[in-house]
């Protein structure tokens, strides 16, 4: 027997209901694990970090030693998502991937949305993010993030909201699928009981959406890494290896007769797609930060050539930007004609006076976040900050608006996670992984659930103690 | 006005490099202002062309055996008008030159340079973009040699002194703190002074849905005299020759521009 | 067909852990030579290791005296010692890691279970014949992971490639240190303690007394270690094998590598132990040595160049 601790009241747990009861789709997995002794799920969950520090799925850490690399915590109670529900999901992310892409290939071409005035030019054209260098290319099927990996949150009242849409070089992928793995190896009873939609063709899917993504009839794809010591370097590897391509650095590559070459034992070989994990400005010393040893010279001119595909497109980071963030409804409505299937986390954009007034007033409240932050840092959570770390906040607002937007403080859902000291629940979001050609746009079933361990933690990123989940979507 | 152009660059190492690759923007291309009449590039390797987001003309070339020099040459005729600046608006939206790089951040300096002249004109922007510009030249006379290539912005004021470069970089930076649209020209120049280079760079300001120009070195408008290659946010994004090369130790470069007016 | 920068990856994994092995099967002799007698030649041997990695200076530089512990430590355990076994355990880890999706699962968790508890010997300082014993184990388990699952492509190649030319230039490295210090190298009298250690770090003691059931000379091993082609760390045994491999190679870039190594070991396949001597076994081996430099260069250029 297992003690669940209930639910913290006012959130909205994934298996339990405040009264103890146990939602539907979880209720298989309760049977199964009120029949598990501890000691056996303990030894399990011992054997689960074994076999992942063997294989090597670690990351280094941000600010620790040089190369140092740590484990993300895996937990081993599934995060589920029913079937119905899960349908949803997806026809949302489809439709907001669309109306991103569509959004893209407009700001870098005729400028509509911003013509019609549906978003103010500023944060596009103002935006760092924005590369001039990608006005008028004209890219295969104008898809610009061929892979999307979407933040979705549920809040106290059951419905799920988009937090953030990544399309610059989503990560996390690798393990929805060495997570999947893992239960599948820890405990192939359960996949007996239930029907989990299955994940491990997403190499598959990502390698089709990259051979779509170039005109050229059988193209050769690599993965662009920026080398073993990037914190993600295990995922790029990882994904050449399961798509059977070669796993490049800037330095395997170079550009010569408008195109590019990657150096092999047999001479040079050309290549057309390249999944690139490298942020923009260090592609191509010619074109952004002379001082990039991690790109390929010339690379943007062939690029501007339409001579290779880089995906994702140079220049989509201004799409994921917090400051567009609040108009990607507007921008689905706008390119669509369609009403957004996905909600948005109500934001106050700080560059508007009188949202800035009101975010002042309400800070204790709030949750801040600097509009080109990312991986949890420099925000500010208003109930869980100290009046002297509000005030310190507030001067930096003030000194600098535009920089800023913020939200309620949203109560993501919390799901039972081995604690120590029994089972505990646990703060938890979701990033699904959408990928795009002129076609179709696909997502395998599933995603990284992704769990801040600390209690009443709301933070769940990685790189701040967050944890990892197996995610199964039931099917019918 | 009829100029022929002729503009060598050569690069030697004292050590061979292995591979070079670079990026030229040594081509005029063709508006109200100027017509090219004839432009050739001569060049050690293989280039291809085509035009930046920018609306620049480039020419991508790659040199894989091993060298000890890089000479390029441009050379060619071009008709220029005293205005016609106007119709090159290209494609981007001026907003996209509001923004600050690393050449052209500001610093509390240049910020006060910037609203001192602002608020001496507050009625009349282009007044103030005047005012701007000679008090930029005035904090830091023509010097050669003082600066270089990496200089930024703020590092070029605190000096006090500069090239063309460094001027229209600190205007830049300058005209983007008080809010508006500002681009980097490159380009040339006949000048009768001979210690002027020919090859030169000014700045364009966005006001009232038009390009401005704004010769700071020489403290007057582009003219006929001026001849536009290339712009951008910055010197790096509109400079004639970017390259890097691997190998190729103790790089010395001889650069030399020549305009002259042809007889009608 | 394979990226440059894998293949040269591959290469020095293998050749960082060959030289590991190495290392610990030298100073696994100096140690039991450091044990002898000073009138013995305990001492000059413990030098041999410094001498032979090229690292006296750096030595020298930390420590006032060549004192047997010492040195122990400072090329098993020292990681500041760039030629250490630590060191070169590390590199080849570090290469591995670098291409972690172009070996097998079982090839990565042997290279990097190596390398954690390669850390913990060292940081713990313990005993140096266990250490030594344990890295000719964990060599062997590499070696043996990488036989048993590499699949034999260019890949397996390059792997074998860098492990005999690391052989090829060890035992020639070492059978010159260790002649020089023995003196005159024609010199056929026995010394046996020296000519005995140096047979047990390649591991051919008791094939040398099964070959010539004599008394030990250094004519005879420089026939063993030279010539030898079923001496698996002869530089015969080790050039078939870099012929082999190079031969397997298939593209064009590769020819002159190709031709020099087939030079190689034609010159190694038909010379006498006598002809070697009449030249004079050191200025023969530095002649080697700088042959299989040479031919390091030239594999380098023609496949590994990334730059």
């Amino acid at each position: 027997m297992h003690a669940l601790t209930l639910p913290e009241r006012g959130h909205f747990d994934e298996m339990l209901l405040q009264s103890g009861a146990v939602r539907s789709q979880y209720q298989g997995f309760s049977e199964w694990l009120q029949a598990q002794s501890p000691e056996v799920l303990h030894r399990k969950r011992e054997e689960a970090n074994q076999l992942f520090h063997r294989v090597g799925i670690t990351f280094s850490v941000y600010g620790d030693d040089a190369g140092a690399e740590r484990l993300i915590p895996f937990d081993t109670i599934p995060r589920i998502v029913p079937a119905a529900e899960w349908q949803t999901l997806e026809v949302g992310l489809k439709q907001r991937v669309r109306a991103l892409n569509a959004f893209l290939h407009d700001i870098y071409h005729d400028h509509e949305i911003v013509k019609a005035g549906v978003i103010p030019a500023g944060p596009v054209f103002g935006n760092a993010q924005y590369q001039p260098m990608m006005q008028d290319v004209d890219l295969p099927d104008r898809i610009y993030a061929h892979i999307a990996g979407v933040d979705i949150i549920r809040h106290a009242d059951g419905g799920c909201y988009v937090l953030e849409d990544n399309l610059r070089v989503p990560s996390g992928v690798s393990y929805m699928l060495e997570n999947r793995k893992m239960m599948m190896r820890l405990f192939p009873e359960l996949f007996a009981r239930h029907a989990v939609a299955p994940v491990d063709h997403y190499p598959a899917l990502l390698l089709d959406t990259l051979r779509k993504a170039s005109r050229v009839a059988n193209p050769t794809v690599v993965v662009l890494t920026p080398g073993h010591f990037n914190s993600a370097y295990f995922e790029h590897a990882f994904l050449a290896q399961q798509m059977g391509v070669e796993l490049v650095e800037g330095r395997d590559l170079f550009v010569r007769d408008d195109h590019v070459y990657m150096r092999t034992t047999a001479g040079h070989k050309r290549v057309d797609v390249i999944y690139r994990r490298i942020d923009d400005t260090f592609l191509d010393p010619l074109a952004f930060r002379p001082d990039s040893l991690l790109g390929v010279p010339g690379l943007m001119s062939v690029y501007r050539q339409g001579k290779v595909v880089l995906t994702n497109a140079i220049g989509t980071g201004v799409a994921d930007d917090k400051s567009i963030y609040p108009y990607v409804p507007a921008m689905i409505r706008f390119y669509l004609d369609e009403e957004p299937i996905l909600s948005n986390v109500e934001t106050w954009l700080c560059r508007e006076p009188e949202q800035l007034d009101y975010v002042l007033r309400h800070l204790p409240e709030l949750v801040v976040k600097e509009v080109h932050g990312a991986g949890g840092y420099g925000m500010l959570i208003g109930p869980a900050a100290t009046r002297a770390e509000i005030d310190a906040f507030r001067a930096r607002l003030i000194a600098d608006p535009a920089g800023y937007i913020a939200q309620p403080t949203l109560c993501l859902s919390s799901c039972p996670t081995f604690v120590e000291g029994g089972i505990a629940p646990r703060h938890i979001d979701l990033r699904p992984f959408v990928l795009s050609s002129g076609q179709d746009i696909k997502l395998v079933a599933g995603g990284l659930t992704r769990v801040a361990l600390k209690a009443g933690s709301l933070v769940v990123n990685s790189s701040q103690g967050g944890g990892t989940k197996d995610t199964w979507v039931l099917e019918d | 006005m009829k100029l022929a152009i002729r503009h060598e660059t050569v690069y030697r190492y004292d050590s061979p490099a292995r591979r070079s690759t670079q990026t030229l923007r040594m081509t005029p291309r063709d508006s109200a202002h100027q017509r090219i009449a004839s432009w050739r590039l001569t060049l050690p390797g293989p280039a291809s062309a085509h035009v930046d987001g920018f609306g620049n003309a480039v020419h991508l070339m790659t040199l894989d055996a091993p060298h000890e020099e890089i000479r390029l040459l441009a050379e060619g005729v071009v008709e220029t008008q005293g205005g016609g600046w106007h119709d090159d608006a290209g494609r981007l939206d001026p907003r996209v030159f509001c923004r600050a790089t690393a050449l052209t951040r500001p610093d509390d300096a240049i910020r006060a340079l910037a609203r001192a002249a602002a608020d001496a004109h507050p009625a009349a922007p282009l007044d103030a973009l005047a005012a701007l510009s000679a008090a930029v030249l005035a904090a830091m006379p023509y010097t050669p040699g003082r600066t270089d290539a990496a200089t930024g912005a703020a590092a070029a004021l605190a000096l006090g002194a500069g090239v063309c470069q460094d001027h229209t970089q600190v205007f830049l930076a300058a005209c983007r703190a008080l809010g508006h649209p500002a681009r980097y020209v490159s380009g040339y120049l006949l000048n009768d002074d001979a210690d002027h280079a020919a090859s030169h760079a000014w700045a364009e300001v966005w006001q009232d849905g038009a390009w401005h120009g704004f010769d700071i070195s020489n403290q007057r408008a582009p003219d006929a005299h001026h001849l536009k290659l290339a712009v951008g946010l910055d010197y790096l994004d509109a400079c004639p020759v970017r390259g890097v090369r691997l190998g190729g130790d103790g790089e010395r470069l001889a650069a030399r521009a020549d305009v002259r007016p042809l007889e009608q | 067909m394979m990226l440059s920068r894998t293949a040269d990856h591959l290469f020095w994994m293998a050749r960082q852990m060959e030289r590991a092995e190495n290392l610990a099967r030298l100073l696994d002799v100096s140690l039991a030579v450091s044990m002898l007698p000073q009138s013995r030649g305990g001492s000059a041997d413990i030098a041999a290791p410094l001498a032979l990695t090229g690292m006296l200076e750096t030595y020298l530089d930390r420590h006032d005296a060549i004192d047997a512990r010492r040195v122990l430590h400072f090329m098993a355990y020292d990681s500041a010692n760039p030629a250490s076994i630590l060191s070169s355990l590390k590199a080849a880890r570090d290469n591995a890691h670098a291409v972690r999706g172009k070996i097998t699962a079982e090839m990565w968790m042997s290279i990097n279970a190596t390398w954690l508890e390669a850390r913990e010997l060292a940081a713990a300082g313990g005993d140096f014949q266990g250490f030594f014993d344990w890295v000719k184990e964990r060599s062997h388990l590499f070696r043996g992971a990488t036989h048993g699952t590499c699949q034999r492509t260019d890949a397996f190649s390059f792997i074998r490639l860098g492990t005999y030319l690391e052989r090829a230039d060890n035992t020639a490295r070492l059978l010159d240190v260790k002649s020089q210090l023995l003196g005159r190298e024609d010199d056929d009298s026995p010394d046996y303690h020296a000519w005995s250690a140096l047979l047990r770090a390649v591991g051919a003691f008791e094939a040398y007394h099964a070959l010539y059931r004599d008394a030990l000379s250094g004519r005879r091993v420089a026939e063993l270690l030279l010539l030898r082609p079923d001496m698996p760390r002869s530089l015969r045994a080790c050039f078939d094998e870099i012929r082999k491999w190079l031969e397997r190679l298939e593209s064009d870039n590769g020819r002159p590598a190709k031709r020099l190594a087939t030079e190689l070991q034609a010159a190694l396949a038909y010379s006498t132990v006598d002809e070697i001597f009449a030249e004079g076994l050191h200025p023969y081996l530095t002649r080697m040595l700088g042959d299989i430099d040479r031919l390091g260069g030239t594999v380098q250029r023609a496949y590994l160049e990334a730059a």
